[in-house]
């Protein structure tokens, strides 16, 4: 199998620009990823991509980072009381078959259509799902912002809790009971994506917010284990194939390790609802920089033809939209930080005199 | 009332029989001032206990006395060694750290003060120095202990005061403050010696841990060691800035869960007296 796979696979050289770059993007996806569950993958992944790393190399890479930054993640959180470990290993355990079959399918399209094939596939999946969750998380959080309420349980996790389906599962943290087979397709789903773009985050925390029901607090917070868990599964998955660079994941998990911490710290301060702004910002940003990308592999694939001075530009374009993305989402983050430590200066700050 | 130090008071107490020779010692006596004990288990007292104790000792004209118990070392074996006693000199110090602080805010306000360390258990300690010293009418509970605990060994009205432990750790923050940076800077190091050591055999590194198979364990252990390592690095460098999480639970209640409390009416029945 791992023979398949070296012929096909081509580890980059590193450089200083490299390494700067996967620091710094590893630091504010580590700080975003502490605060909304996931993220920084769905940079870092086509930021690999656009450094001449191979889709399936970046993607397992970039899970091998994921797991440990989630599990520094994830405790950090625990302790701070916003982690349902019950909810989490529910959702890990679905999300973990969810993941071998994500995985498969990768496998099928990079034999059947080679590396363009397994980009635009990656690519596409960004963007149909960034514009439609991400559209309805960035709407639900403006909503909510402008009302100036507390945000609600939604009317379909209502809904689906009030079925009697056993096994009913009382989720404590969460403070939610509901029904096992509502839960399980949620942590497919999240299993399924994460194998795609390595962001799984992006259904399994929507999904845990609008269709189990828990604070988007809580479902960060949780995310962080699903993460741990299946990022293990399928860096196992991809280090049998030999594919993981351990030299891109160590980089990048020295930034984000840094960042992890510092977005969990960031929940403790901040409104909730910034959760959901946060994320649906990114999302539709990624969305649109993925989009823009779109036809450069189309165009290797030979559907359509274009120039490659428009080409570059795309992708120029959308790497700068891409690296906005994540910007803009850690900017939001460390204003609403310190907008709220010069609000109520915690304990600390006059201990020091 | 003037103040007198630790030292001579240890000196007097060694020798017992130079308080009963002179007539002047007598006369100090009769003044004895009433005292209240305010005691920690750390090297220091929080900024708010100390405000407490000082404006209470004004207020009632009373004496302060501080101590600090640290944790007994033990006298023989593993326990009597010397990164304990290292310990207990280190805890001496931060202690006589704090009392200064204490003596500036008594300074100007004609109270007398006195700071004691003492190792061991706390209940013990009081009792020991409530023979010793004369006239402690309440003491003064700072440590985490509770009431309940300390008041079995204690002959004296215990009173705790509940704050932010540790989080107002006035007197010993200089001294964490320098751990603290001492642990990161330690963390720090092992976290660029493990980097080093990845990078500079980055060409056997790549040759071995992308060789799929068993060798997929490389790739996977490495990345658990580097984030405890660098992940505890992480949470060091975020705490020596101060950038801590400010509230201790941040767990709020979704609200269309909360559902009705049941309520356990009696219902009526029917009896029959027959």
């Amino acid at each position: 199998m791992h023979d398949v796979a070296h012929e096909v696979i081509q580890f980059i050289d590193m450089n200083s620009t490299t390494v700067l770059f996967l620091f710094i993007v590893g630091f504010i996806g580590g700080l975003v990823s502490g605060f909304i569950g996931s993220g920084g993958a769905f940079v870092l992944t086509p930021g690999m991509m656009s450094l001449g790393v191979p889709g399936a190399v970046a993607v397992a890479s970039n899970m091998c980072h994921k797991f440990p930054k989630a599990m520094v993640g994830a405790y950090k959180r625990f302790k701070y009381g916003q982690v349902d470990l019950k909810l989490g290993l529910v959702m890990a355990a679905s999300a973990g078959v969810g993941v071998q079959v994500g995985i498969k399918i990768q496998e099928f399209i990079l034999s059947r259509w080679g590396q363009a094939g397994s980009n635009l596939y990656v690519s596409l999946s960004f963007v149909v799902i960034l514009v439609l969750v991400g559209g309805y998380v960035f709407y639900d959080a403006w909503k909510i912002s402008r009302a100036g309420v507390r945000e609600p349980v939604s009317a379909l996790a209502r809904w689906l809790q009030s079925i009697h389906l056993p096994p009913m599962v009382h989720f404590k943290t969460a403070d939610v009971i509901i029904s096992l087979w509502f839960t399980i397709p949620i942590g497919f789903a999240t299993g399924m994506l994460a194998a795609t773009i390595a962001v799984g985050g992006f259904i399994g925390v929507p999904g845990m917010i609008y269709i189990v029901g828990a604070s988007s607090l809580v479902a960060s917070a949780t995310e962080l284990v699903i993460a741990f868990v299946m990022g293990f599964a399928g860096s196992i998955k991809w280090a049998l194939n030999g594919m993981i660079d351990i030299r891109l994941t160590l980089i990048i998990l020295a930034g984000s390790l840094l960042g992890v911490q510092l977005g969990a710290i960031g929940t403790t301060y901040v409104k909730e609802h910034m959760i959901k702004i946060v994320m649906g910002t990114i999302m539709l940003i990624v969305a649109v920089s993925r989009g823009l990308a779109i036809p450069k592999y189309l165009t290797e694939l030979g559907v359509i033809t274009m120039s490659s001075s428009t080409l570059s530009l795309l992708m120029t374009a959308s790497f700068i939209t891409m690296c906005l993305a994540l910007g803009i989402g850690a900017l939001i983050i460390l204003g609403a930080m310190w907008r709220t430590k010069r609000a109520e200066p915690p304990a600390v700050e006059y201990a020091v005199e | 009332m003037e103040k007198y130090d630790q030292k001579e008071q240890t000196a007097k107490e060694k020798e017992p029989g130079l308080s009963l020779q002179g007539a002047p010692e007598t006369g100090l006596g009769s003044r004895e001032n009433r005292k209240i004990l305010v005691v920690a288990r750390e090297p220091g007292f929080s900024e708010a206990v100390m405000d407490y104790a000082v404006n209470l000792a004004e207020r009632l004209g009373y004496d302060l006395i501080a101590m600090n118990v640290g944790p007994e070392a033990g006298t023989a074996g593993i326990f009597n060694s010397p990164y304990r006693r290292f310990l207990q000199e280190k805890f001496k110090k931060q202690a006589k750290a704090a009392a200064r602080i204490i003596e500036a805010k008594v300074r100007g306000k004609g109270l007398a003060f006195d700071h004691v360390v003492r190792f061991g258990d706390l209940g013990q300690a009081i009792e020991d120095l409530n023979h010793q010293k004369r006239r402690i009418e309440f003491v003064l509970n700072a440590s985490e202990m509770s009431e309940a605990e300390m008041a079995a060994g204690v002959t004296l009205p215990v009173f705790t005061i509940k704050g932010d432990q540790g989080e107002r750790m006035m007197a010993q923050e200089p001294q964490r403050n320098y751990q603290l940076v001492a642990k990161t800077a330690g963390l720090g190091l092992a976290t660029a010696a493990l980097y080093a050591a990845v990078f500079l055999n980055s060409g056997s590194v790549m040759k071995y841990f992308t060789r799929g198979g068993w060798y997929a364990a490389l790739p996977i252990a490495t990345v658990f060691v580097f984030s405890f390592v660098h992940g505890a690095f992480a949470h060091h460098v975020w705490e020596v800035l101060g950038i801590r999480a400010p509230k201790k639970t941040v767990q709020p209640r979704p609200v269309a869960t909360k559902r009705p409390a049941r309520r356990q009416r009696p219902r009526p029945r029917l009896r029959l007296n027959v």
